[in-house]
């Protein structure tokens, strides 16, 4: 009867914003460098390395996020980070390893670090996972540091060879042109490794996984009984997570030129990876990135009016931004938003 | 050979305490199967064993005649067991129709995004929420709390569900829609476990009724049979009015 | 093995807890009684360090003194924050408490850096510092062994004016049910207000002492933060009077270790996390 030909469509056909924001995303970074160079000559050899880190901050912050999202939340992402960085500065030391091997194994090394430590913490819930992870990558950081320093460097760390050395060619361009052309270079291939790491979460929000890990996050016990396999997916997120915060760091310690413990593993790394995406609205893909460059535009601009001290503005943005917009700025704008859609859908 | 659920030496120790202790019962396939006690009597713990929550001290729990005493909480949904809870607990932050489809995702293996959809859909109707599907789940009164958890259990496709006093707190008329609803779930061939304290509800429901005191069996038989055990009347009913 | 080194390793241990138990008594009772999650509180400890060190080389007054002017002042501000953020976020979820007390550990460390900078600072001068006692080959110095009673004092006493006075009880209370408090009539508000601002002092106490026995920089807090978080969790949450034992027993491992091992004194951290790892991730497996 009338039941049968009244087939509810099951959802209305969505617009694919996500994959959309992933093209703009790849066109405007595309388009950057150029673009950052015709307006600003030669001050845009600093703008790309500021917009370089940016990029780095919204991998580590997505990365992190993803993780976040079965309730795991993690103090461990600067031991991932750390990892995929050793990895790839001692396979270019031992092995004269090709780059495009020693970063994506740097990202390996990564995964299996996160999957020994995710396997290990599956019963750990809150912070007691967060204090667990937390140890695990200081101690990960003191067996580095400790290593004989022939193989790892010690306490000096090691250094890395840059990945490009463009050529100064007289008479076609300026001395400073070398630079941006170095520059650019990293910058397209941070934008790569960051499309690779959006496309991810955008997978993963587009599937079941995202039902899956919500369920987790909200409610393990519940999500089991529900035929969820908690365990299997919580170490698919530590893969998806680590995979490319340790080829972040690989591709890192090429920019940087060297390998320390204290920087490759610092807890500072761990720390902006989850303020990032709450500041920027959690669980979602924009969140992070839309954190990454409120916070580093926030820190850019405070370095430039206060040259010393300004983290103190830093952690006066956070404090505030905790206590006016909880839910992050997608939150927050989302919040808005529908506030507005709803008053005209009274009208 | 019809048993579709079948405890045996059930027990589980918290501590000193055996708040399970040496249970076993057996469920025929498309039986309605209560189970009653007093309060700490250990019904919620034996469905929590059952279902997996809880590791058993000993005891062997078997669906469909395949062992899963050693099987994860997920497993055991695969292999047919669905699971209402007592304290209502949904998902917050999805909508009606995500909760349950959770469920629908994932309760059977190597099911579609579209046939998830479906099954979801068919479970929010079959439990009456059809109109509230995209409503957040945290926004929900008792129940629909409660059908909700019904609705996210049917989604799992469950060969036996366990229902953990889902009529408790539930006002008459709620409760007779309720009563319907189990019915309704149980034409539609799926075998059920349930705990209740309103003994009409039982009375109406089961067709063998499970006695629990102190984590120990007193008694097991249709309605009729157990109401008029003298061990029942002393354990548990005598404090109660019996309807 | 030379059994006077392993007593001088475990005597060092043993003082060493006193301290540590001090700091992270505070933080158990942040998280006991408020539920807050609070990474700012070595900064609470780092302040305390300085101020100390500012009110010797500004006014001369030692140490031992300043106690009595830095411990008001620490309460004082802990009630500042408290009343100011703390209280915005009480329901809010972990991650937010986190980020809101990182966020005030940021302020509070930066500020420091751009008052004292970031060399260590010494507070110079002081006589008995030196003082230590040989007792059998062992020797015991007089400012660790002090820091010790004195922090056994404070901690002592915290467990007996949660189990003793009013003040106590209505912390336990609220601590275990927030609502249930308030409908007996505890100013649940006011209590919050108290356990934060005695945590703040607890670790400000624990500031000056450091200020005596190391040369701190500004950011000795965080560090500190983290270790008192880890003996708080390996306590187990809630478990207030468990914070002594688990002091007593990371400290006597990271001491024993950084004495017994060839090059051991850069392994103490990792010890010490290498310890609260194993716990946590033991315990987790054990109960089913
Ligand atoms: N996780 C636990 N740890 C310790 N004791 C527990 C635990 N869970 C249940 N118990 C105890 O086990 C006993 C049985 O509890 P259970 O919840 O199974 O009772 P019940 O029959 O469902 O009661 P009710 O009708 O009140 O729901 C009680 O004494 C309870 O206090
Ligand atoms: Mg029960």
């Amino acid at each position: 009867m009338s039941a049968s030909t009244r087939t509810r469509r099951t959802r209305p056909a969505q617009f694919p914003w996500d994959l959309v924001g992933l093209v703009l995303l790849a066109v405007a970074v595309a388009f950057a460098p150029d673009l950052l160079k015709a307006l600003f000559g030669r001050a845009s050899v600093s703008y790309l390395s500021i917009a370089t880190n940016a990029l780095s901050l919204s991998i580590l912050a997505l990365s992190w996020d993803v993780l976040a999202r079965t309730g795991q939340l993690s103090l461990a992402h600067a031991a991932f980070y750390g990892a995929g960085a050793y990895t790839t500065a001692l396979l270019a030391r031992h092995a004269d390893v090709p780059l495009w091997i020693g970063i994506p194994l740097g990202g390996l090394a990564a995964v299996v670090f996160a999957l020994l430590l995710g396997a290990a913490t599956l019963r750990l819930r809150g912070i007691y996972f967060a204090i667990a992870t937390l140890s695990a990558a200081e101690v990960l950081k003191a067996v580095v540091h400790h290593l004989p320093t022939g193989i790892a460097g010690g306490n000096a760390g090691m250094n890395v060879p840059t990945l490009f050395r463009p050529e100064f060619i007289a008479g076609q361009m300026e001395r400073w042109e070398v630079a941006f052309l170095r520059n650019e270079a990293y910058f397209y291939v941070y934008a790569t490794l960051l499309c690779m790491t959006v496309l991810a979460s955008i997978l993963v929000q587009r599937s079941r996984l995202k039902h899956a890990f919500t369920a987790i996050r909200t409610n393990e016990e519940v999500a089991g009984v529900m035929g969820v396999r908690p365990a299997r997916l919580k170490l698919l997120a530590f893969v998806l997570s680590s995979v490319f915060v340790g080829m972040l760091g690989g591709v890192e310690a090429h920019r940087v030129g060297s390998v320390l413990p204290e920087q490759s593993f610092s807890v500072s790394t761990t720390v902006l990876a989850l303020v990032t995406p709450i500041f920027g609205g959690l669980y979602t893909t924009l969140g992070p990135i839309v954190g990454a460059l409120g916070l580093s535009s926030v820190q850019e601009g405070l370095r430039r009016v206060f040259s010393d001290g300004y983290l103190i503005g830093y952690g006066v943005v956070l404090v505030l931004s905790i206590l006016f917009m909880p839910r992050g700025v997608v939150g927050l704008v989302g919040g808005l938003l529908r506030r507005r859609g709803k008053r005209e859908a009274g009208r | 050979m019809s048993d579709i659920l079948r405890v045996t030496g059930l027990v589980k120790h918290f501590g000193g305490l055996a708040a399970v202790d040496g249970v076993s019962f057996a469920v025929e396939a498309n039986q309605i199967f209560a189970i009653i006690g007093p309060n700490g009597a250990g019904k919620t713990t034996t469905l929590d064993l059952v279902s997996g929550l809880l590791t058993p001290t000993a005891g062997r729990i078997e669906v469909l005649g395949s062992d899963v005493s050693a099987a994860t909480p997920a497993q055991r949904c695969h292999a047919g067991l669905g699971r209402a809870f007592q304290v209502v607990q949904p998902f917050p932050e999805m909508t009606l129709r995500e909760n349950v489809l959770v469920g629908a995702l994932f309760g059977t293996p190597g099911r579609t995004r579209a046939d998830a959809e479906r099954r979801a859909d068919a479970a929010l109707e079959l439990s009456g929420l059809a109109a509230l599907a995209d409503v957040d789940a945290e926004d929900l009164t008792l129940m629909q709390e409660k059908r909700l958890e019904i609705a996210r259990a049917l989604a799992t496709e469950p060969s036996v569900l366990l229902l953990d006093e889902v009529m408790a707190g539930l006002r008459p008329a709620e409760a007779r829609d309720a009563v319907a609803l189990v019915k309704r779930v149980r034409d539609s061939g799926v075998t059920i476990v349930f705990i209740e304290h309103v003994m009409p509800v039982v009375r109406d429901l089961a067709d063998r009724v499970l006695v629990m005191d102190h984590g120990k069996v007193v008694v097991e038989g249709s309605y009729a049979e157990v109401t008029q055990d003298a061990r029942v009347i002393e354990a548990y009913l005598g404090k109660e009015e019996v309807a | 093995m030379d059994t006077t080194l392993l007593v001088q390793a475990l005597v060092s241990g043993v003082l060493a807890a006193g301290l540590y138990a001090l700091v992270s008594v505070g933080l158990a009772l942040a998280i006991g009684v408020i539920g807050i999650v609070n990474f700012a509180h070595g900064e609470f400890f780092m302040v305390g360090a300085f101020l100390a060190y500012q009110l010797f080389v500004t006014f001369g007054i030692d140490p031992v003194w300043s106690l009595f002017i830095v411990a008001p002042a620490l309460f004082a501000l802990g009630a500042i924050i408290y009343t100011s953020t703390i209280r915005f976020v009480l329901k809010a979820p972990e991650l937010n408490q986190m980020l809101l007390t990182f966020g005030i550990g940021i302020i509070l460390q930066n500020l420091a850096l751009l008052i004292w900078g970031g060399d260590p600072r010494t507070i110079a001068g002081i006589t008995y510092r030196g003082i230590g006692y040989q007792i059998g080959g062992v020797s015991i110095g007089l400012v660790p062994l002090a820091s010790f009673v004195v922090s056994l004092v404070l901690v002592l006493g915290l467990y007996w004016m949660l189990a003793r006075t009013p003040l106590g009880r209505a912390m336990r209370a609220v601590a275990q049910n927030r609502t249930g408090a308030a409908l007996v009539g505890l100013e649940v508000n006011r209590v919050y207000l108290v356990a934060f601002a005695l945590s703040a002092l607890l670790a400000g106490i624990g500031g000056v002492m450091i200020a005596v026995i190391q040369s701190p920089t500004p950011v000795v807090g965080f560090a500190f933060t983290l270790k008192a978080f880890a003996i708080v969790v390996v306590a187990g949450l809630g478990n207030i009077r468990g914070i002594l034992f688990a002091a007593l027993f990371v400290a006597v491992a990271e001491s024993l270790v950084a004495t017994l091992v060839p090059n051991g004194d850069t392994l103490r951290n990792a010890v010490f996390f290498a310890i609260i790892f194993a716990v946590l991730i033991r315990r987790s497996w054990r109960t089913a």
